[in-house]
């Protein structure tokens, strides 16, 4: 069996498929919670169908966008590897990092021609144990975070929600800084987004057009990606 | 939130939530081992440990402090079940926090409440379930179909992601704008001081430092204002 066919193998498919359906069950169960909780907690169904529309509308780019990312991986790892990695606890940037140190171990350059057996199990080894110190860490003090902030905020909500409100503009101020600061097209395709994002809630609010609170992020996306892709630089 | 709603929230709801959590985070450590065990049962395949110790010591170097940090950094961001959800399936920043901020303000929710929570939980479930279809109809289309989509298409792409930071800059900080213009060059200068050398001591520094430093400055002016009756909030 070539190097290629170990890696695409069915059974493979089988033993990577085991950890991606463990995510899906977590989120079912998750949102099941949930949604039955919701109305006791003061939530219609109106409002967690428009959370839930919002964000399927919201997925669909970066989806695309990682699954564009997994083609290095796919020819590198095989189907089955970069299918469970970007479906579990990985991240594009790494996980080609990750399985690079691996097979490097053993003198196999990530991608040549001498990939062989165990330059594929050193690269599948690292990947996973160089990825579950996120999990451990996360599940270990998920529940212990949440005493240290409602300390913080004396579990005053009014506190509580601008605590919250700045932590979510912090993480999109510092993934759009990322983008200004190479002052290429990265940083255009920042600026567009935000200028047509603006024009959307503008006109949103000023004329009451209900389906463009659910659309104004895709056509500014979408918008921003085209344009900037056209722009001759 | 009256007190029925508090107590379900905090003694019912929170505790199951928290339970669920622990066994699936643990059972995901646990079954991600399943290819490479695959490989040593299947095939005999097992790895050469002395190689293995120098492979994963090189990857804990270059983004080992992401365990500790990205945990710490995304917590005000996800909250608690977000925590969990998030960490086990990935793509955090370019996936989770935005479905997951998107959802909150369609539904129209004060961020940080309970409700804020349910609504969080529910979209980035649906999140997950659609990364994991549209990855899996991806991977069955195989590499073939896949280095078939032309340059452009695939050039257009990268620009997806700073586009849709860039609008949800703007959504999130319109009512806040103050904040979020100064937070923005907090990231600008962080970002500078990194590429000019400054934290050249700091190993990996310019994977974890900007959020990390973004999101707890963000936070810190935001607890100094909310005091200041509400100066943040105004403009």
């Amino acid at each position: 069996m070539s190097v290629s066919e170990l890696q695409n193998s069915g059974v493979m498919w089988v033993a990577c498929g085991i950890p991606v359906v463990l995510v899906l069950v977590q989120a079912i169960v998750f949102a099941r919670k949930a949604y039955q909780a919701g109305p006791k907690l003061g939530l219609t169904q109106e409002q967690m169908r428009a959370g839930m529309r919002s964000s399927a509308i919201t997925a669909i780019g970066p989806s695309v966008v990682i699954l564009s990312g997994m083609l290095s991986l796919l020819v590198t790892m095989g189907g089955p590897v970069a299918w469970m990695r970007l479906s579990l606890i990985g991240s594009v940037m790494f996980e080609s990092l990750a399985a690079g140190f691996g097979t490097a171990s053993v003198g196999v350059e990530l991608g040549s021609e001498q990939m062989n057996e165990l330059a594929y199990t050193m690269g599948l080894w690292t990947m996973i144990l160089c990825s579950v110190g996120w999990v451990i860490f996360a599940t270990i003090s998920a529940n212990q975070m949440d005493k240290i902030q409602k300390r913080v905020t004396g579990s005053n909500p009014a506190r509580l929600a601008a605590l919250s409100a700045a932590a979510v503009i912090g993480a999109f101020a510092s993934f759009c800084a990322q983008n200004l600061v190479k002052v290429n097209k990265s940083s255009i395709a920042v600026i567009l987004g935000g200028a047509i994002m603006w024009l959307m809630m503008t006109i949103c609010e000023k004329k009451q057009v209900k389906w463009l609170r659910d659309w104004g992020l895709t056509i500014a996306i979408l918008g921003s990606m085209i344009i900037t892709a056209l722009l001759p630089l | 939130m009256n007190q029925t709603e508090k107590d379900f929230y905090d003694g019912e709801y929170m505790p199951q939530m928290n339970r669920i959590g622990k066994i699936t985070g643990f059972a995901g450590v646990i079954l991600c081992f399943c290819p490479a065990l695959a490989l040593a049962v299947v095939y005999g395949l097992l790895p050469q440990p002395a190689a293995l110790v120098t492979a994963v010591v090189a990857g804990a170097a270059s983004f080992g402090a992401l365990w500790f940090v990205e945990p710490i950094s995304y917590f005000p961001v996800l909250g608690t079940v977000g925590t969990y959800m998030a960490f086990l399936s990935g793509n955090i920043s370019n996936m989770r926090v935005p479905c997951a901020s998107v959802a909150q303000a369609a539904a129209g929710v004060e961020p940080g409440s309970p409700k804020a929570s349910v609504i969080a939980t529910l979209g980035m479930a649906v999140s997950i379930v659609m990364n994991i279809s549209i990855l899996t109809v991806g991977v069955i289309l195989g590499s073939s179909v896949l280095s078939m989509l032309p340059a452009a298409v695939t050039e257009a792409l990268s620009y997806l992601l700073p586009s849709l930071f860039g609008a949800l800059l703007v959504q999130f900080a319109m009512k806040k704008i103050r904040l979020g213009v100064v937070v923005l060059l907090f990231g600008i200068l962080i970002y500078l001081a990194i590429n000019g050398g400054l934290f050249a001591w700091l190993p990996g520094a310019s994977n974890y430092l900007p959020v990390l430093g973004c999101i707890f400055f963000s936070i810190a002016v935001a607890m100094l204002t909310v005091d200041k009756g509400k100066e943040g909030e105004k403009k």
